[in-house]
């Protein structure tokens, strides 16, 4: 699904990332761990072209990720509130993304009575703009749109922050899902390592840019990383 | 106390994001500032003879008297639009060990450093002291200086009240305006007369100065009414306007248009929604009246277009001008989101394009009306149409693509500096040049009717060529996407 090729990033002489080779699978769901800075964000932003890296190159289903537009059709993403567009009404953002997938209205509206739940009835019909949400209630806008989109890979980063408990839960119960019944390739990262190593099948353990561990979710594999961090 | 507050205050401003890293864009506030003292100033000192020119047969006392309550009929309005509430910077505050009757204080005082308070000094100021003094003594000349200075703490502080009361929607000020539009007539048919009853008051104060207390015993109770009532609302939620309930909007016409429409709407809705970009739309509709300044019918008779071509130029690319200038920073917000989506990039660009377009030609159909004055008018407004229909929207696309400044949208536009850079700084000035490349030669070789003629046809050939156009403001696009986002990030 997603190889990555002597990947480097860095900025004013410190190397951000620094991946020579790494391969995602279709169906994989991977979980992206690492203390801050260690550059989970910025390879995010280079899986979609919203950076150009140093050196290197990202596939998606081996087309370059820079040189086409042909991944978005199956990429669906939500990293940061910078994906929202802050003045519209949460309907009307679902709508617009939804008219991006050729999906019409009536088509969304359907789709969102299935996030019925997810949203606690506190995003439909709210009568406010999205920049009028909590952090949390925007995390959730973004990541419902992101799923919206149907998508072949899901990119999200620390989608459990800012949720409530039971939105963490039902969250974690929604990614699981899609890895069943549309084997679906997930990405995400997160500073839980419970989460991660609860959703994810795959870890990838980054610090300073560089890989230290690439490892398949067993039961031992949260007691690793506590180890690892805890030093 | 007040003091530490003031001192926060002033703070913030130079340290505020965009300001203090920019010296060039400092320098040019500081001059416009300056420009717009001086203008006051200019207005302040020629008075007199700027009133006998414009009304020779009338007692230029008479007229002095009568402009007083209308500038502040004016001035009120704009107020309204303008005037920032100052109560946000309070909110840091409200949970420290600070009486709240001092947060109050500190609200009122800093709401008296506004530009609003001090243009009336110099309008009115240079006057009174020259010619009331020497005409009715210098008593009555102090009590006009204290009668305009408490008519513009009484606006000042009825505005922000007002505004806190959030009535201040534009549809009030819009019918303030038309109010003021239709007192102007009555005026102008002797049926009624603002000037009138301000003469009257005025000449009551010339007489007998003391009434001139009235205004400041006027001014004191709006400042309480107003004190008071934020006494007792100095809560976070209230403090911000009222807030209504947002619902979602469609604009069926733009369907037709596709992925295209749908990004237009999603940017027309971007400009109504928030506050930068809506005063700087409606700056727009106020340029609509550079026409009444710049059609001279001297200039008109002697087909003198020169002029005139600016002001067409303006008034019909006035959107293009004002809100192309700072694009694509307008969303820089979610300009992360806008690259990942599955959007089109040749669809985002041809999204702008009809945009302009669109209100470029609506900016026409309504400047037409002064097609009423001659048809040359018509003809000029109809080359300046094509060119901002055809030419303009790509030359500001094209330098869209080398800025690299975010703009906060939260704020409003008057001189607000931020997300000013070089480029959107001497952006308008070949927008502006350019026309006058066609229109010149053609004007000194053979007459002006051909200069208008070729840029008329220069401005559709830009647009039937549009296609090619935004091929290669894609492939510009494209070249510079990741340093606009990145300069985009960093807020």
């Amino acid at each position: 699904m997603l190889e990555i090729k002597n990947l480097k990033k860095t900025y004013g002489g410190r190397t951000v990332v620094n991946i020579p080779e790494l391969r995602i699978n279709a169906g994989e769901t991977i979980g992206l761990v690492g203390n801050n800075g260690a550059g989970k964000t910025t390879l995010f932003r280079m899986l979609l072209d919203l950076i150009r890296p140093d050196q290197g190159e990202i596939l998606s289903m081996n087309k370059n990720v820079a040189h086409t537009d042909e991944w978005k059709d199956y990429t669906a993403s939500f990293l940061d509130e910078g994906f929202l567009i802050d003045y519209l009404t949460p309907e009307e953002y679902f709508v617009f993304v939804g008219s991006l997938h050729g999906m019409n209205q009536a088509h969304v509206k359907e789709y969102l009575t299935r996030y019925v739940e997810f949203f606690n009835a506190e995003i439909l019909n709210s009568g406010k703009y999205i920049r009028d949400f909590s952090k949390g209630n925007q995390n959730k806008i973004g990541i419902a749109a992101a799923l919206m989109q149907n998508p072949q890979l899901l990119i999200l980063d620390e989608p459990f922050a800012n949720l409530d408990p039971t939105t963490q839960i039902r969250l974690k119960t929604l990614l699981k899902n899609l890895r069943i019944t549309h084997s679906v390739t997930t990405f995400i990262s997160s500073h839980d390592l419970n989460h991660v190593t609860d959703v994810c099948d795959r870890i990838i353990l980054l610090e300073k840019g560089i890989v230290i561990k690439d490892i398949r979710t067993t039961e031992n594999t949260l007691k690793e990383l506590e180890t690892y961090f805890a030093e | 106390m007040l003091k530490t507050f003031l001192n926060h205050q002033w703070i913030g401003f130079w340290r505020s994001r965009g300001q203090g890293t920019n010296i060039a864009v400092q320098i040019v506030m500081g001059l416009l500032i300056l420009y717009l003292v001086l203008c006051a100033a200019a207005v302040g000192f020629f008075m007199d003879k700027m009133i006998s020119a414009a009304f020779p047969q009338k007692d230029v006392f008479e007229v002095f008297n009568g402009l007083i309550l209308y500038y502040f009929a004016l001035e009120f309005l704009s107020r309204l639009q303008l005037q920032e509430l100052p109560t946000l910077a309070v909110v840091p505050y409200l949970h420290l060990n600070i009486p709240k009757q001092k947060l109050v204080n500190f609200l009122n005082i800093r709401a008296m450093f506004s530009v609003f308070n001090f243009i009336p000094l110099f309008v009115f100021f240079p006057f009174c002291i020259i010619r009331i003094s020497s005409h009715y003594g210098a008593f009555a000349a102090v009590m006009y200086l204290v009668s305009i200075m408490s008519l513009a703490i009484f606006n000042n502080y009825l505005a922000l009240y007002v505004k806190r009361l959030s009535m201040a929607s534009i549809r009030f000020v819009v019918a303030g305006f038309l109010l003021l539009v239709t007192l102007g007539l009555l005026e102008y048919f002797d049926i009624f007369s603002i000037a009138a009853i301000s003469n009257l008051v005025f000449s009551r104060i010339a007489v007998f100065p003391a009434i001139g207390f009235l205004f400041t015993v006027f001014a004191v109770a709006v400042f309480f009414v107003n004190a008071r009532f934020l006494r007792s609302n100095l809560y976070i939620e209230e403090l911000s306007a009222g807030e209504e309930k947002k619902s979602s909007t469609d604009y069926p016409f733009l369907d037709r248009f596709g992925e295209v429409g749908a990004l237009a709407a999603l940017e027309i809705k971007l400009i109504l929604r928030n506050k930068r970009s809506k005063s700087t739309a409606s700056k727009g509709l106020i340029f609509l009246f550079y026409g009444l300044l710049l059609y001279k019918q001297s200039a008109i008779d002697k087909n003198q277009f020169g002029m005139m071509l600016f002001a067409a130029l303006f008034m019909t690319g006035n959107l293009v001008l004002l809100y192309g200038q700072f694009m694509f920073g307008w969303q820089s917000a979610e300009f992360d989101g806008i690259l990942s989506n599955k959007i089109s990039i040749r669809n985002f660009i041809k999204a702008k394009l009809l945009l302009f377009n669109l209100s470029s030609t609506v900016l026409t159909i309504i400047v037409s009306l002064y097609g009423f004055l001659s048809w040359k008018i018509l003809m000029v407004q109809f080359a300046a149409y094509f060119y901002s229909l055809g030419i303009a929207p790509i030359l500001v696309i094209y330098m869209a693509t080398r800025n690299y400044k975010a703009i906060d949208l939260s704020k409003g536009s008057s001189f607000n500096f931020q997300g000013v850079g070089a480029t959107s700084m001497l952006m308008s000035l070949p927008i502006f040049l350019i026309p006058y490349l066609f229109y010149v030669p053609f004007n000194y070789l053979a007459n002006p009717y051909w200069g208008f003629i070729a840029l008329g046809i220069a401005g559709l050939a830009g647009f039937f060529t549009q296609d090619f156009w935004v091929g290669f403001l894609v492939k510009e696009f494209n070249k510079r996407k990741y340093k606009i986002a990145e300069g985009f990030r960093e807020r």
